[in-house]
């Protein structure tokens, strides 16, 4: 794991309006950003909100599923990225937000797969008011 | 991880820059846009103070203006079929700068938003949205998602795909609900008319409710008088005056404007909110989610029971 502040200063598009749309941001850190690399188990292309889930080392160094939040399937169409782009089983690199209370999730920024491709799931900034100091 | 990480960086510039096309492509550079509305006598004026005592005078004012309205045929109805989706983030109104709401509020709901931005600023945020209800107008003028408004002479529906949410306005020439058959809706009771290519709506009989999650709220005494128009050809302009006399201590004059969407194949697709939610409020009233493996974790392959299966066997 390691923190890759570029991958999120670097983008500054306007699609980060369509995102949030159904909860509050207050569970993630965007004042972070982790790599964590595995196995897909599943990517629920799903509304309100798609979630890639991976399986990879924990926290604790033990396997263990993370879930990663993104938004749903329209406006990750606008962005490019597709349902047929992660399958069981493929391997994945992902770059997210963490969560503020350390468990094994975040908000999803972007995602290398198996043969290279980096795709960008999330831009711009964090809405207004979240803390990203420190 | 070092390569891998400058690799990243590399590959995310590029990324960025082929997913700007696209995005750029969908409508005309804001200046342009800017400027196009500042030639426009209408949009000067918007913001202007008003002698109007309440949103029906101003309604029943544009329409005296336009002559009761012209008549709507399918041969002047104009075109905004397509794909669309609102621009201007979440602020209702999006000339706000920084976290303070353009709104002048009553005492009271000034109390009270910032009493909400104090527990924001704790992380103790919550949106109605997460347990799955409606946004409902006007927080419906902000949600993001895609758009489509659909035009008949006698109707307009305004369609948000978020929780399939429909505006209906009735421009066939009838009236509001009668006050002793309304009730608080969450699109309220729209009426509107046709002045020339601009669509005029009054709406009435809204729930109280919050404009978003970091903007005030607002009383059921809300209402609102819309001007609808199609500025250019991938751009829908909405000049929203909202009226709330337990709230605002004067109109709340806002503009949105509504961009072109032209990624291929996409659709507006109906769906619910509880197909995939692990949103849940917390004791602190924040909001957290329950994750996979965890107690009371939803499975969006088996969201619930189906109400036709059987019972679960002890």
């Amino acid at each position: 794991m390691r923190k890759l502040p570029a991958a999120a200063a670097l983008a500054a598009l306007a699609l980060a309006g369509s995102a949030l749309a159904h909860h509050s941001f207050a569970m993630f850190d965007p004042s972070r950003t982790i790599t964590v690399s595995g196995t897909v188990k599943e990517f629920q292309y799903t509304n309100p909100h798609s979630w890639l889930i991976v399986v990879a080392p924990g926290p604790d160094g033990k396997a263990a599923e993370w879930a990663f939040e993104s938004e749903g399937p329209s406006t990750l169409l606008r962005n490019g990225v597709k349902r047929s782009m992660f399958a069981p089983g493929d391997k994945v690199t992902v770059q997210a937000w963490p969560m503020r209370d350390g468990r094994p999730a975040g908000a999803l920024l972007s995602a290398t797969r198996a043969n290279g491709q980096l795709v960008h799931f999330r831009q711009g900034p964090p809405p207004p008011g979240v803390a990203t100091g420190g | 991880m070092r390569s891998l990480g400058g690799g990243l960086r590399v590959g995310a510039a590029v990324m960025t820059l082929l997913i700007a096309a696209p995005v750029l492509a969908q409508g005309p550079p804001a200046e342009a846009a800017a400027a196009h509305l500042t030639r426009d006598r209408y949009a000067q004026g918007w913001k202007a103070d008003r002698a109007y005592r309440t949103a029906w005078d101003e309604y029943q004012a544009m329409k005296a203006s336009a002559r009761g309205g012209a008549k709507m045929t399918w041969a002047r109805l104009p075109d905004w079929t397509g794909l669309w989706t609102h621009e201007n983030g979440f602020a209702v109104d999006p000339d706000q700068q920084g976290r303070t709401p353009t709104a002048e509020l009553t005492p009271e709901y000034q109390k009270r938003f910032d009493e909400k931005m104090a527990r924001v600023a704790r992380g103790d945020e919550w949106d109605p949205l997460s347990a799955c209800l409606p946004a409902g107008h006007p927080r419906w003028l902000v949600e993001p998602f895609l758009r489509e408004f659909i035009l008949r002479p006698e109707e307009a529906w305004l369609v948000t795909e978020q929780n399939a949410e429909i505006r209906r306005v009735y421009t066939d020439g009838r009236g509001h609900v009668p006050e002793d058959e309304a009730y608080p809706l969450w699109e309220g009771d729209s009426i509107g008319f046709w002045d020339g290519d601009t669509l005029v709506i009054h709406t009435n009989h809204l729930k109280a409710g919050s404009y978003q999650r970091q903007q005030p709220d607002h009383s059921d005494q809300v209402e609102t008088v819309e001007r609808w128009r199609r500025v250019g050809p991938d751009r829908i302009e909405a000049l929203v005056a909202i009226y709330d006399p337990v709230a605002l201590r004067k109109p709340w004059r806002v503009r949105h404007t509504y961009g072109r969407v032209t990624t291929p194949n996409l659709r507006i697709n109906h769906w619910s909110c509880e197909e995939n939610n692990n949103v849940v409020q917390t004791p602190e009233g924040s909001s957290n989610f329950i994750l996979p493996g965890e107690k009371g974790y939803k499975d969006p392959d088996k969201p619930g029971p189906s109400p036709s299966a059987p019972a679960a066997q002890p």
